[in-house]
């Protein structure tokens, strides 16, 4: 054997070892090993993701915390570490140490599924978790981990606002970064700025064997916790506010044995569409929604008293008089002269005043039932600001007529008014539509107008009736804010403050700006206008003195409620701050098929302050509470002396006699 | 020189024989260059997360780069005759420096095997590697017929510094020992009788070394562990298997120069040391792997070439060991990343980040080369006469 063929075999079995590895990596690299490898990747990791915490969400100072995020110990459990026949034992010792019975342990273990990891119970105590480490054999694939948990420091207070968290729905799983085991914002700003507030998870992927044991750490990336919401809302305003909405509802429930009282108030800032403060009754307690343990029969409970609805946006009311301003600017800034009853025609003056009238307490059409003034006789020779302070029915009525009769027509003023002037002039002003706040589930209410009527009478939707067609008489119920139109407290606080600030409908706001964990700024929620509106010279001067008379001249029906508005020894017409205040009642009847008799009208107070400069548009309603004048005037009138800096007294009752 | 004489061998002139084997030194210098890329690969981007320069890891290569380029440059100026003649020094001084390493080498990953030079650590284990090719070519050259006792004298030399680099504890090294005495026996003039028994001796060895728990624990299942890839209680096996999803992420053509996640995102375990071979194959493909295998299988058929043409048995043992040496190394190391062979630490030639290996391997090589430029003017064997 010489050199050379002992020199070859060596390079032949070089050869033939480097060829072995080329052929595995073929193998590898080349055929589809590559997919069973990372298959079976997968099973070696155990990827767990770790709760990012929500976003804070503050006041308009970004001082008090509304909602936050605190990091509680609790009992983790990761049922991969859990052996079967070791699952009974580790439910009783949970619930022994947890005090919850094992049976709803046992649910939840069921609800989160196999090999699933989820805290249970609620925050534990560090000498709690210290035991159960000490005792860790009786807890098999138990940890003890800070949980980050939603708090709600003000409970019931801005609960409408801030909302609350729950399990996602089909809808929220839709959103890529929603995984089942997530909570989701489900209402309020909770809802509306989730993704701002969700944060992004972090992830430890751990390394474990066969058993799902873990064996070390790969890789782990902290979680970025949630931007932080500064609102416009003023926490002192919103408790005053609360807290008076509150008294309102008490005062209506005077008369009121029982019933569920929905009640809804608006501080709008009229310069910037601000919300200063939006409060809903009845309200709850957002941090039952914190850990997902409210059953279902408590949700039931509490959504059958409505506690889950801001009444402030979703809420659809009738208007009643509270309406009959939008009509009183829109006459002002059309000229429109109420139409006259023909033996009123020689004595009523229309030459001297365009607005004179005659309410001699009915209009009567033929075939009709005669429509009544609130005020039985009438309330004699009105012009429109009068109309307004006395809330005159029959005077909006004949508004509505005149725009009726002379629809289409070139009238006196040299204009042709379309049929549907004042229901325009309403959508103008935001009605019939959503206002485009910030928050979820808003209304957008209805202004009813032909296209709408036929299309129902078409479909026998049962909202119009059967026969006949859009009349006068449907647009004489929109200019007392009765019949199909429905509006909510935010959309009368909306177009108030365009009415008093000159015409700028605001959209309205009530996050201010978000902010990152840092408090860098990103993104300014600037406000927004939705619509302008040009009114004529002095049309907004007139209706300011107008609102000023429904709480401070002797006719007004606001006056009794707005009494001793200043210190108990001022005299009203000494009283500046009343001279700044400025209203409308309204009394929107609501007819009970099965008890006529039955007081269940909405009552109404909308108002802005201060008139010279407007600041602050004011919105109140209590459902089946009775008379504006005496329910919704007084609780608005506290809310009003609170913000032009008076000594608010207790909310007693008005005047009844607005129906 | 004298003049042609017509019938007889012609003799060529020293500057005639000494042309350099250029193919040789392209590979070291295509997969070296290949090494530094492949370091800056990896080791850039956790550099970069640790606030080092990206470039750090590859600079300091390259120093040894530099140094590897001079001592191969020595070694090949210094004839193979010098080196046979120093090589009882080379020798000596490399059993101190292991027996050095065992008394002050720190404690490295339960291992002892650097000696602190300051600014590096010198492995004497790598050092040994060429040193005892360089031994067991001295001492098997002085006999055409390799007896018994010639075999025993081999393995007492290559005995002393194995049980020193076995108390360090390194078992890569032995085995490369192991592997390296044996091809060198086998080109001695061993008879396959005389390799079969050996072969024999060395399994039951290794029987008994696992079974008397001469070997540590850990060092039984580096060597067992990748016969149950599915047991994940190792650490080496997450290592190979870590390995093994960034090689076939490279698919054919790779994942494009710098592009590899496993390896990027340090999912494998000592990228630039015993598993640069994974970026390679993660970032190159396919391709690229098979050509850095070809690679090392012309650099070891250009050994071979080197052991034929050799002037005499000391430069064929030689240079057939270097060819042993580069083969298991390459065999072994890329064997284990694609998860092979078990995880033994042994790294691969020009590639793997460090000094001493290096250094080491430059230097076997440059002896190598002097053998090649110093080599006859016919193939050895060819000319029964001039066999000493």
């Amino acid at each position: 054997m010489n050199l050379g063929w002992r020199l070859f075999s060596i390079g032949v079995l070089v050869a033939s070892l480097f060829g072995v590895l080329l052929l595995r990596l073929w193998f590898l690299q080349v055929t589809d090993i590559e997919a069973s490898l990372v298959v079976a990747f997968e099973q070696r990791v155990r990827v767990v993701e770790i709760e990012a915490p929500r976003g804070d969400i503050f006041d308009r100072d970004g001082k008090e915390l509304l909602a936050g995020t605190s990091a509680t110990l609790r009992v983790v459990v990761d049922r991969r570490l859990v052996e079967e026949d070791q699952e009974e034992f580790l439910v009783r010792n949970l619930s022994a140490l947890l005090t919850i019975p094992a049976s709803e342990i046992r649910r939840t273990f069921e609800e989160k599924g196999e090999g699933a990891r989820f805290p249970l119970g609620d925050q534990i105590s560090q000498s709690t978790g210290i035991s159960v480490l000490e005792n860790i054999e009786d807890f098999p694939g138990v940890a003890i981990e800070p949980v980050p948990f939603r708090v709600y420091p003000l409970a019931e207070t801005a609960s409408h606002i801030v909302g609350y968290i729950g399990s996602p729905d089909a809808e929220d799983l839709k959103r890529e970064e929603i995984e089942e085991n997530d909570r989701v914002g489900k209402f309020g700003l909770e809802s509306e700025y989730d993704s701002d507030l969700r944060g992004t998870p972090g992830r430890i992927t751990f390394r474990v064997n066969a058993e799902g044991e873990i064996l070390g750490v790969l890789e782990e990336i902290p979680p970025q916790p949630g931007g932080s919401l500064i609102t416009t809302i003023d926490m002192d305003a919103q408790r005053f506010l609360e807290e008076t909405l509150v008294s309102g509802v008490q005062l209506a429930r005077l008369t009121e044995d029982e019933g569920v009282f929905r009640a809804a108030a608006v501080v709008l800032d009229a310069t910037d569409g601000s919300i200063v403060a939006m409060a809903s009754v009845p309200a709850f307690d957002p941090s039952i929604f914190s850990d997902g343990r409210l059953s279902q029969e408590d949700w039931g409970k509490l959504s059958e008293k409505a506690v889950f609805n801001n009444f402030a946006i979703q809420g659809l009311f009738p208007p009643g008089s509270s309406f009959k301003v939008i009509v009183n600017a829109l006459a002002r800034q059309y000229r429109i002269s109420p139409a006259l009853e023909a033996e009123y025609r020689d004595t009523v003056d229309q030459e001297a005043d365009p607005t004179a009238f005659f309410s001699d307490g009915e209009l009567l059409f033929p075939e009709t039932p005669p429509l009544n003034d609130w005020k039985d006789g009438g309330h004699g020779l009105v012009d429109l600001s009068e109309s307004l302070a006395q809330s005159v029915n029959t005077y909006y009525w004949s508004i509505a007529l005149e725009i009726w009769n002379e629809r289409n027509l070139l009238n006196d003023t040299g204009v042709v008014w379309p049929e549907e002037l004042l229901q325009d002039f309403a959508r103008d002003l935001g009605f019939g539509d959503r206002t485009e706040i910030d928050l979820p589930f808003e209304q957008p209410g209805l202004v009813p107008d032909r296209e709408w009527f036929e299309l129902n009478q078409r479909n026998l939707t049962g909202l119009v009736r059967e026969e006949g067609s859009w009349t006068g008489g449907d647009l004489m119920n929109i200019a007392t804010g009765q019949g199909a139109l429905t509006v909510t407290p935010l959309q009368m606080a909306v177009a108030y403050a365009a009415l008093v600030n000159g015409g700028t409908v605001w959209e309205p706001r009530i996050v201010e700006s978000v902010r990152d964990g840092e408090n860098n700024l990103v993104f300014r929620n600037l406000p927004s206008v939705a619509n302008k509106i040009d009114f004529r010279p002095g049309v907004v001067e007139d209706l300011k003195d107008d609102l000023n008379g429904v709480v401070n001249s002797e006719t007004g029906t606001a006056k009794t409620a707005f009494e001793g508005f200043c210190e108990a020894d001022v005299p009203d017409d000494e009283c500046a701050a009343l001279q700044e205040v400025g209203g409308k009642t309204g009394t929107a009847e609501i007819f009970q098929a099965d008890d006529p008799d039955a007081e269940v009208d909405t009552a109404w107070f909308v108002g802005a302050a201060p008139l010279s400069e407007p600041k602050w548009v004011v919105a109140v309603v209590i459902d089946r509470g009775g008379s504006g004048g005496r329910v919704a005037a007084p609780t608005a009138r506290r809310i009003f002396q609170y913000l032009m800096g008076e000594t608010p007294d207790a909310v007693r009752p008005g005047d009844e006699s607005e129906r | 020189m004298s003049q042609p004489i017509p019938g007889q061998v012609q003799l060529r002139p020293q500057v005639e024989r000494s042309r350099p084997d250029f193919v040789m030194i392209t590979i070291i210098a295509s997969l070296t260059a290949l090494g530094l890329l492949m370091i800056l690969s990896t080791s850039g981007p956790r550099l970069e997360a640790e606030g080092a320069a990206r470039a750090s890891e590859m600079v300091r290569q390259s120093t040894f780069v530099v140094l590897g380029a001079v001592v191969f440059l020595v070694a090949t100026i210094l004839s193979d005759r010098q080196w046979r003649l120093l090589t009882p020094w080379v020798y000596a001084g490399t059993l101190f420096l292991l027996v050095l390493v065992l008394i002050i080498g720190e404690l490295i990953q339960g291992a002892a095997r650097w000696i602190p030079l300051g600014v590096v650590n010198l492995q004497p284990s790598e050092v040994a590697k060429p040193a005892v090719i360089l031994i067991l070519a001295a001492l098997l050259a002085g006999a055409v017929k390799v007896k018994w006792l010639r075999i025993l004298q081999a393995f007492a030399l290559v005995g002393v510094p194995a049980v020193l680099i076995f108390l360090q504890p390194d078992l890569g090294t032995m085995l490369v020992f192991g592997f390296v005495a044996v091809v060198m026996l086998f080109v001695a003039g061993t008879d396959v009788r005389q390799i079969v028994i050996l072969g024999l001796l060395a399994l039951a060895a290794l029987i008994f070394s696992i079974e008397a728990n001469v070997l540590q624990e850990y060092q039984v299942k580096r060597l067992t562990g990748f016969l149950n890839p599915g047991e994940q209680t190792l650490e080496i096996n997450y290592n190979q298997n870590q390995s093994q999803i960034a090689i076939a992420g490279g698919s054919m053509f790779g994942q494009g120069l710098f592009e590899g996640t496993q390896t990027n995102l340090a999912f494998v375990p000592a990228q630039t040391t015993d598993f640069i071979f994974t970026a390679v194959a993660e970032q190159l493909g396919f391709v690229g792997a098979a050509t850095v295998i070809g690679l090392y299988a012309v650099l070891v058929f250009r050994l071979l070439v080197i052991s034929s043409a050799a002037r005499d048995r000391f430069g064929q043992l030689f240079a057939a060991g270097m060819a042993a040496m580069i083969a298991f190394h390459v065999f072994v190391n890329i064997g284990m990343t694609i998860g092979l062979l078990p995880v033994t630490g042994l790294p691969l030639p020009f590639l793997s980040f460090g000094g001493s290996f290096y250094i080491s391997t430059l230097f076997g090589l440059g002896v190598a080369h002097s053998i090649w430029v110093h080599r006859s003017r016919v193939p050895l064997g060819a000319v029964p006469s001039r066999t000493v």
